[in-house]
């Protein structure tokens, strides 16, 4: 996933980088200057202002129709009953069976539907920039399931017990622990919540920058530039554009499903086997 | 290139008003989903189930009592076939018995009818033996003495003669 | 455009790294997900059980990509 989109988004921002015309967009898109309260605190800048009203929409949106839910369900409603559902069965249930599942829907339910919507940010016009692009939104995510698979772990097994599970699992020969532990200690405490967040991260940049790329060659081709013989690049680089965005939006579900699935099978993880 | 290559690394630095606003925003949406959204829609969803679970038990209870309307309506019919036959049976067997009580009624009657016809024939008989009797015996001796005048003078012989005759008609009439 | 200007390489040598570095995550992932296919293939009652197994091996391999992903920006 990333691997694909990153490399061609490297390719490209290199190779157009250097020609003098069109917008070519930089990783400055992810950083941009606080417009409000700069300087505190509550500094707002563009891709927090995104956030916010993100964040205001949904619960507007979910907040009405859960308002409006009544039994016997309409065609909105039932769309919605299906998301939920969805998140229930097809990934908590699934990965954790139903009895130890149903404490942690609620949370998973959060977790991804909040970074779906976050995610399609990306690709709505008038907005344009995802609300997870940068570092700080994935990274409150992944802390969060960081906590979480903890506190389950700790609480279902005691400290000790967790510990020795995970750094020296059952059935190895004892001379692998030499190599195996501080690497599972390493994928306990900075692996998992950092690939949460990077692979996250990462989609989005790569993603945003492959479609502003697009569109911003595709705007340069067709209005700016004043040689007509480059007016069939723009048509491709416009398709391209198109294909990009919808292919964004693909992304956008698909990473909210990894990492809603990653958060329960981590948080499963430490729980004792049952099976 | 130089520009990109300089900001890379602050991609990678939170900052600290984007920490705020993550974390307030996290915890805006969890407690959303956790507090109000989650909780509605299962509550729906239970209703939901409670309802359809309650259609079901009355659907139930429903085609139980029509089952057992059904019942009580086909032991209701069956008892009436019974009835029916039974009053049938007993109107013939009244019937019968009717017909029987006529039929000895008749005969007795009938029979009364005989044995009186029998008696009266008897008695008549009687009498009329009798009357015949004292008017032949009279007759008899007028006739005798007509004929023997005088030679039945003697009282002796006559008696003789009398009783003789009588026995003789009293063998003739028990003989017959 | 002198002699000196024509032989310069352009551009950010970081972006090839992250090339190389996505070679062995991209087979790694490739060779996962087929792998998943094929035992859903042959046994679809368990493939909820092996499409998360192939998201938590995703999730080790996709590190090494990641890994190069942050290593392009930061110098």
């Amino acid at each position: 996933m990333v691997t694909g989109i990153a490399g061609m988004g490297f390719a490209a921002v290199t190779t157009l980088a250097e020609a003098s015309g069109p917008d070519i967009p930089s990783i400055d898109d992810f950083l941009p200057e606080p417009a409000l309260f700069a300087g505190t605190p509550f500094a707002i800048n563009r891709i927090i202002l995104v956030r916010i009203i993100a964040t205001v929409l949904l619960i507007a949106i979910l907040g009405v129709s859960a308002h409006r839910a009544k039994l016997i369900p309409s065609r909105w409603q039932g769309a919605v009953e299906w998301l939920i559902e969805f998140v229930q069965n097809s990934i908590v249930y699934e990965v954790m069976g139903e009895l130890r599942g149903k404490r942690y829907v609620p949370m998973i339910t959060t977790i991804f539907l909040s970074i779906l919507v976050f995610n399609l940010c990306g690709i709505i016009p008038g907005f344009n920039i995802a609300a997870t692009a940068t570092i700080t939104m994935p990274l409150a995510f992944a802390l969060w399931c960081f906590v979480q698979y903890w506190i389950a772990g700790i609480r279902e097994k005691g400290l000790g017990r967790f510990l020795k599970d995970e750094l020296f699992p059952k059935g190895i020969p004892w001379p692998i622990y030499i190599l195996l532990s501080p690497i599972q200690l390493i994928e306990l405490l900075l692996i998992r919540p950092f690939s949460l967040t990077i692979r996250l991260f990462a989609n989005m940049i790569s993603g945003h920058l492959l479609v502003a790329l697009c569109f911003a060659a595709t705007q340069w081709f067709f209005i700016e530039t004043t040689t007509k013989a480059q007016f069939p690049l723009g048509i491709l680089t416009f398709a391209g554009g198109a294909f990009m965005t919808v292919f964004e939006m693909a992304v956008a579900g698909l990473q909210a499903f990894i990492f809603a699935i990653l958060t329960t099978a981590y948080i499963n993880m430490s729980l004792p086997e049952t099976e | 290139m130089e520009t990109l290559a300089a900001s890379g690394t602050d991609l990678f630095l939170p900052k600290s008003y984007d920490i705020v606003w993550s974390l307030v925003i996290l915890v805006i949406l969890a407690l959303f989903f956790y507090k109000y959204f989650l909780p509605k829609f299962q509550h729906i969803f239970d209703e939901r189930a409670e309802k359809i679970q309650g259609g079901i038990d009355k659907a139930d209870q429903a085609q139980k009592e029509a089952l057992e309307a059904k019942k009580k309506y086909e032991d209701k019919l069956g008892n009436a076939r019974v009835e029916a036959s039974k009053i049938r049976d007993d109107a013939r067997a009244e019937a019968s018995h009717i017909v029987a009580d006529a039929r000895s009624k008749a005969e007795t009657e009938a029979a009364q009818v005989t044995a009186n016809a029998q008696k009266s024939i008897e008695s008549q008989q009687q009498q009329a033996l009798v009357s015949l009797k004292g008017e032949v015996g009279v007759l008899a001796t007028a006739l005798a003495g007509k004929i023997l005048g005088s030679k039945l003078d003697d009282g002796a012989v006559q008696s003789d003669m009398i009783d003789s005759m009588i026995s003789d008609i009293d063998s003739d009439t028990s003989a017959k | 455009m002198d002699i000196i200007t024509l032989a310069e390489v352009a551009g950010n040598l970081s972006t090839i790294g992250y090339g190389l570095a996505a070679i062995g995550p991209g087979l790694g992932i490739g060779y996962l997900v087929g792998k998943a296919i094929e035992g859903t293939a042959r046994q679809p009652e368990v493939g909820g059980r092996l499409q998360v197994l192939m998201f938590l091996g995703l999730a080790f391999v996709e590190v090494l990509a990641l890994l190069g992903f942050v290593l392009a920006f930061i110098k």
